[in-house]
């Protein structure tokens, strides 16, 4: 038999070359489709009260395993011919599960979501209009809870306010005692919280800071509590480049100049602050009290010294909140079922039984009430916190806005790095990330 | 051999066209498609015809990503093609405990893109084990910032990527050195040459495919650099987003609820069109030589 060497030509080898780069950039594809799920809200709600039903969560497994299969298992029990098939999800990857799961036209019959999250999937009316079909619970929940699922400049609210929380300012009171601060007296205004940042980064030398910024997280709320007006009354319009918000930002710079905060902290987000918290490296922690459990955790050490105070404000004094919320899908077949379920996992009763396994706070009015949230007599930090956040939280907003989402989060955030590296001037910064901002906002609509 | 049926070569072939087509040739089709329309990726989508790419042209961020990722191709492949050359031709020698070093250069090849980031990021942050040598060696008075300076982080993670692709194209190189034939070398040696000359008269020819093959490998690996630069940067690109490469950038664009799947698209189609173009110009320059 006789070898026959194909030796391959020059086109058929480019050919391959450029094949290959093909398959290797395959994954630079990106899919989509027509919106097949989109729907107006009815007048009425579909489906019977009972039927198969999918709840999805946001990483509540496995810590929450035993508290939602109890409410589960009551709410099929009260309601014969009904099954809840609950499924979780980690946050990381949601967005994009909610995005296939949207342009499928296959979300769950009832969806753990928060405002930010929501509100693209809002704008396609995706979700029930939760003021028609169910208007009769509205004033159970705490005010600005129930607006924080709103679309701006549209009617209608498209979510069961879920649990909340509001940020306290933990601190570490070794850290204060070091830098010569009072011990229970932390800072309460984004003045004295920076003047703390300068005093405790001095007595630390490099080995401890003061805070560290976490710009990505606390920089818009920071904005909102300042009193700088961030949307147009519209809301089509971003409007943040105000004298004040330049004031704020050649703050963050000298904060920066000074290293009064740590000089790698610039990029870093929220999850690095926590590890810095708990390694005993920054002083000042202004985080949900959910996170003293978790503070617990890892540096017992640390916890043992963490105080708690107050939510930094400013002039105006309202403090912001954080919103979980359940949405109705308009394309489910059981909606009537689906609604039903949403009201009650979020009744009052479910959800102070939920606060009480967690540092979170209930967004029904009537739980608020109860003695668990002003009783700290345990004298734990834990019941501190929960006193404090219950009682901001009646005056508390969800100060972020719907349009701030992780593309206008990170061009601003960017600008504000460079105005804090000296690359470019406060008000050039802000001016460069409004109007950047505007072409996002523009090209969402 | 007589009686070979026409499809039978097909059918040995059906599994691995199937997953390559289901995966990889189905979305690249889709990505070009897709390129020239509006496209969200909560759905939707018209025909816009060069919209995507005239908006490119005007889009700041998308030539600064592009010059990123032109700096990386340009200063990574050079390296990609020698370093690990050298390397081979040193851990080629037999000698005792030779294999050890061989594993110790292989084993960054292993270690996931994650881990090498973190690692690094750990040892270049403001107190982090470099910074702290080079302050201790007194080469420097304050740590150098090496992960929040835009330049530095660039080329903090080139040499991540340089540093972790090291090992692997060493073994290719390996594997090509093995077939350098031996008598050529021995015949040199007798009539004088050097280990230099004969290293650019006889090993360089020999291997020369495999320096193309190297060469376009890491042509296509630098032009689509990623998660260096994401784990280096905390995510953020780096300071402004100032050190995102061209797939950083289609990624913040396309991804998410807001994502901007069209145009993220034509972004895609540009880099391929960008690095079929660099592995071209490689391939001609590998022959003229």
């Amino acid at each position: 038999m006789n070898r026959i060497r194909v030796r391959p030509g020059r086109r058929t080898r480019l050919g391959a070359a450029v094949t290959a780069i093909a398959l290797a950039l395959g994954g630079c594809g990106l899919g989509s489709g027509e919106n097949p799920g989109a729907a107006s809200g009815p007048a009425e709600l579909s489906g019977e009260l009972k039927g198969t039903i999918t709840f999805q969560t946001l990483q509540l497994k496995p810590t929450f395993t035993d508290y939602i299969n109890g409410v589960i298992a009551r709410f099929e029990e009260a309601h014969p011919g009904t099954e809840i098939n609950w499924v979780d999800i980690p946050f990381q990857g949601a967005q994009e599960k909610l995005t296939t799961d949207a342009t499928a036209g296959t979300l769950p019959d009832v969806v753990n979501l928060n405002p930010n999250f929501a509100q693209p999937l809002e704008q396609k009316k995706l979700f029930l209009d939760l003021a028609k079909v169910a208007g009769d619970v509205k004033d159970d929940y705490v005010p600005g809870a129930w607006d924080a699922f709103k679309v701006p400049g549209a009617d209608g609210a498209y979510g069961f306010p879920w649990y909340l929380t509001s940020e306290v300012t933990m601190y570490n009171a070794d850290l204060f005692a070091k830098a010569g601060l009072d011990r229970d007296k932390p800072p309460t205004t984004v003045q004295e919280l920076e003047q703390y940042a300068v005093k405790l980064a001095a007595a630390g030398r490099g080995q401890f800071y003061g805070l560290h910024p976490a710009l990505e997280n606390s920089f818009v709320t920071t904005l909102a509590k300042l009193g700088v007006p961030l949307l147009n009354e519209q809301g089509t319009k971003w409007t943040f480049n105000t004298p004040e918000a330049v004031r704020y930002v050649e703050q963050l710079k000298a904060l920066y100049d000074a290293k009064a905060v740590p000089a790698d902290s610039l990029t870093q987000d929220h999850s690095k602050e926590i590890e810095a918290y708990q390694a005993g490296k920054i002083a000042l922690f202004p985080s949900g009290p959910n996170f003293l459990t978790i503070v617990k955790e890892n540096a017992p050490k640390v916890a043992a010294v963490t105080k708690v105070g107050p939510q930094i404000t400013g002039p105006g004094g309202t403090p912001n909140m954080s919103v979980m919320g359940l949405l109705v899908p308009a394309a489910s077949k059981y909606q009537k079922l689906a609604v039903e379920f949403a009201k009650f996992i979020t009744n009052a009763e479910n959800q102070l039984a939920f606060a009480k396994i967690v540092t979170i706070l209930p967004s029904t009015t009537a739980s608020l009430k109860d003695p668990y949230f002003t009783d700290t007599s345990d004298g734990s930090v834990e019941s501190q916190a929960r006193k404090i956040s219950a009682e901001q939280i009646a005056k508390a907003r969800n100060l972020v806005p719907l349009q701030f989402d992780d593309r206008v989060k990170k061009v601003v955030i960017g600008k504000v790095q460079l105005a804090m590296q000296g690359k470019l001037s406060a008000k050039d910064a802000l001016d460069q990330a409004v109007d950047e901002s505007n072409q996002i906002l523009a090209n969402n609509g | 051999m007589t009686g070979r049926r026409w499809y039978t070569p097909w059918l040995f072939l059906a599994p691995a066209l199937l997953i390559a087509a289901t995966f990889s040739i189905g979305p690249f089709a889709n990505t070009a498609v897709l390129a020239f329309t509006n496209a969200k990726a909560l759905g939707g989508g018209h025909f816009t015809g060069l919209a995507n790419f005239i908006r490119m042209g005007q889009d700041d961020t998308f030539w600064l990503a592009m010059g990123n990722t032109a700096l990386y191709v340009v200063v990574c492949v050079p390296l990609l093609v020698t370093l690990p050359l050298l390397l081979a031709l040193l851990v080629q020698r037999q000698v005792p405990g030779i294999g050890f070093f061989r594993a110790v250069f292989y084993s960054p090849v292993v270690a996931s893109m994650v881990v090498v980031g973190l690692v690094w990021t750990w040892l270049l942050q403001s107190d982090g084990l470099v910074n702290w040598v080079l302050q201790s060696l007194q080469v420097i008075s304050g740590p150098l910032p090496f992960l929040t300076d835009a330049q530095l982080l660039l080329f903090s993670a080139m040499f991540v990527t340089v540093w972790k692709g090291l090992g692997y194209y060493m073994v290719v190189y390996l594997a090509a050195l093995a077939n350098v034939p031996a008598e050529l070398h021995e015949a040199a040696a007798l009539d004088g040459a050097g280990e230099v000359r004969r290293f650019w008269s006889i090993t360089v020819p020999t291997i020369r495919s495999t320096m193309l093959l190297v060469g376009i490998l890491s042509v296509i690996a630098s032009a689509k650099v990623f998660a260096e630069i994401y784990v280096m940067s905390n995510g953020s690109g780096g300071p402004g987003g100032q050190s995102q490469s061209l797939v950083f950038r289609i990624r913040d664009v396309g991804l998410g609820l807001a994502g901007e799947t069209g145009y993220a698209s034509a972004m895609s189609l540009v880099l391929f069109i960008c690095t079929v173009g660099f592995s071209i110009i490689f391939f001609r320059m590998s022959r003229e030589r």
